[in-house]
């Protein structure tokens, strides 16, 4: 009950704020863009014509139908990992470290609840703000597209689940960064640091030759191991959509991993602190 | 009986980041509390205040000595079950209307939903703002959030009530009505704690008190007691000048007014031997009682033991 009430007045704030408000919108867009500008006309299971804004498009390379939805998921797939997660992080940075203000973490912290209790409850609460926008995105998206051609792309919807879990791995790092520093500003750009540093690390194989000594070298291994595997997960989408097999999914239990620790490390810096 | 607040040498030290700095926040603090009770406390800026009390509710975490709540270790969230909690300085969270905030406070606090229901308009209606439920508080005055705060803090019918500075930003109207609203509270055996600057709300309402200095109990004791050390005020008429020059030695005042003269002594033995010396002399005594201080005057002499103390 404490945890859902919690949630609900997560919720509330990021409607009071026109956070919530705003990921609608901009999914509401463009499902409205998907829904009137892109038309496919099919005629006995064959692609007839498509139109952009009303125009012929110049079906020059002859695209199976199958390959213009596969490019149009995969086109807002990406869009979500990219934009979509930086705006994300962005709008809920916002919603934890409130909690932290003089004169109301004294009242919730008079409450019979833990202070563990009180940060997942946030934390759970910032990630369906943002979890029911992106199910709301995804599922719009593969329904329109799949009444539109007929074609239904599972894969895509595992996409739009991978993007809620990169978000929970990017979440916890502001959590940890809130309950540090109070600030909403700092917390996401650490976010946004983490994020670029593991790209930049997801990259280690193609540059530790170019590096000559062996301490930069270990440093840059160790720091792909320790940091969330953004540039992997990103790259699950495409390997989704194409219908391929994922390798390995250590990208998804490592960065599960530094999730949860970076969780524990924000509850227990939580704990210890004086308001 | 379990005393529902206990402190076993409670003390908080401050140590600055960075730096090898201590602040002693409080010292040592030993009280207990018992059931029912309606426990003052008071004390200057900076005496530790806001600091005890959050320690109690574990907002601070303590560096020395226990608090225990209804002989729970208070550091236990389960302790904090039976409690309510009005701040001060409170911000409540803006985006929520009255109703909306009574009704998740309360959830925190484990109470089922249909209850919050029924006792969220029955505690709006108690404190004036039933129909001002459904605003968004960013619109309530301070006096407003003031009385939706102490809804908040009765919303689970807790038996302990910590109240710091209850009265704050409220006019005499909305402070009359919080001051029924916790007399019914005590008449239902709820225990309140109550942290204010205004001596005479305490005075009013309370019936033990503290006072703390410097960190520590400066004084502490049933507000009739720590009142009721003014000593004796004795009125005599036809005092010869004689007795009167042999009483001046012993008395802490003296005055005349209306043809008597009224006498202050610091204790009752003083009082009785100058009523058998004004006896023997022929002149009328008139009057005997018991001086009452005020516990803004037992507050500011005991502050200002504190502050001669430091300058000696």
């Amino acid at each position: 009950m404490t945890l859902a009430a919690l949630i609900a007045d997560t919720f509330r704030e990021s409607l009071a704020r026109k956070i919530f408000l705003g990921f609608w919108a901009c999914s509401t867009i463009l499902l409205l863009l998907l829904t009137t500008v892109l038309n496919i006309d099919l005629v006995e299971g064959g692609l007839a014509s498509i139109r952009l804004f009303g125009q012929d498009v110049d079906r020059g390379a002859q695209l199976p139908v199958e390959n213009i939805v596969d490019l149009v998921l995969g086109g807002i797939a990406a869009l979500l990992f990219s934009a979509g997660l930086f705006l994300a992080i962005f709008a809920a940075a916002g919603l934890i470290p409130t909690i932290f203000e003089p004169g109301r973490i004294e009242l919730l912290l008079s409450k019979p609840l833990s202070r563990t209790r009180i940060l997942l409850g946030k934390y759970l609460g910032a990630l369906t703000v943002v979890g029911l926008n992106i199910a709301y995105l995804v599922g719009g998206a593969w329904l329109i597209l799949g009444f539109k051609t007929g074609i239904w792309k599972p894969a895509f919807l595992y996409t739009g689940a991978l993007s809620i879990f990169t978000f929970a791995v990017l979440l916890s790092i502001v959590t940890f960064f809130s309950v540090a520093s109070r600030s909403s500003v700092l917390s996401s750009m650490a976010a946004y640091v983490v994020t670029l540093v593991a790209v930049v690390a997801a990259q280690h194989e193609h540059m530790t030759p170019m590096l000559n000594s062996e301490t930069p070298r270990q440093a840059l291994r160790l720091t792909y191991w320790v940091l969330p595997k953004i540039f992997e997960l990103g790259d699950w989408s495409r390997t989704l959509m194409e219908g391929k097999a994922i390798e390995s999914f250590m990208p998804l239990w490592s960065s599960a991993l530094f999730a949860c620790a970076a969780l524990l490390l924000a509850a227990r810096l939580f704990e210890s602190k004086d308001y | 009986m379990t005393p529902v607040i206990q402190t076993e040498s409670l003390g908080k030290t401050y140590t600055r980041r960075f730096s090898s700095r201590t602040v002693q926040a409080v010292r040592s603090v030993s009280i207990d509390v018992q059931p029912g009770a309606a426990y003052g406390l008071l004390g200057p800026n900076g005496a530790g205040k806001t600091t005890f009390l959050k320690m109690l509710l574990s907002a601070v975490r303590p560096t020395r000595g226990r608090a225990l709540l209804f002989g729970q270790d208070a550091l236990d969230p389960s302790s904090r079950c039976r409690v309510g909690y009005l701040p001060e300085n409170h911000r409540f969270p803006t985006y929520n209307t009255g109703r909306q905030m009574l009704d998740f406070y309360a959830a925190l606090s484990g109470q089922p939903a249909a209850e919050r229901k029924q006792r969220t308009g029955e505690l709006l209606e108690k404190v004036g703002l039933a129909d001002r439920a459904d605003d968004r508080i960013g619109k309530y005055s301070k006096g407003m959030l003031q009385r939706l705060g102490l809804a908040q803090a009765l919303m689970h019918r807790p038996e302990l009530l910590f109240l710091d500075e209850p009265g704050d930003g409220v006019d005499p109207v909305g402070r009359r009505q919080i001051r029924d609203l916790l007399h019914e509270q005590r008449a239902e055996g709820v225990t309140i704690f109550l942290n204010s600057h205004l001596l005479a709300e305490v005075e009013l309402f309370c019936d033990h008190a503290a006072i703390l200095r410097q960190g520590e109990v400066a004084l502490e004791g049933r507000v009739a007691d720590l009142t009721g050390t003014g000593g004796y005020h004795l009125a005599a008429a036809g005092v010869q000048e004689s007795v009167r020059t042999r009483l001046a030695s012993n008395v802490a005042d003296a005055a005349a007014q209306n043809g008597s003269l009224h006498f202050r002594f610091p204790d009752l033995d003083q009082a009785n031997q100058a009523i058998d010396l004004l006896r023997e002399s022929g002149a009328q005594v008139e009057l005997l009682e018991r001086s009452r201080s005020t516990l803004e005057d037992v507050f500011i002499s005991t502050v200002q033991e504190t502050s001669e103390g430091a300058r000696s």
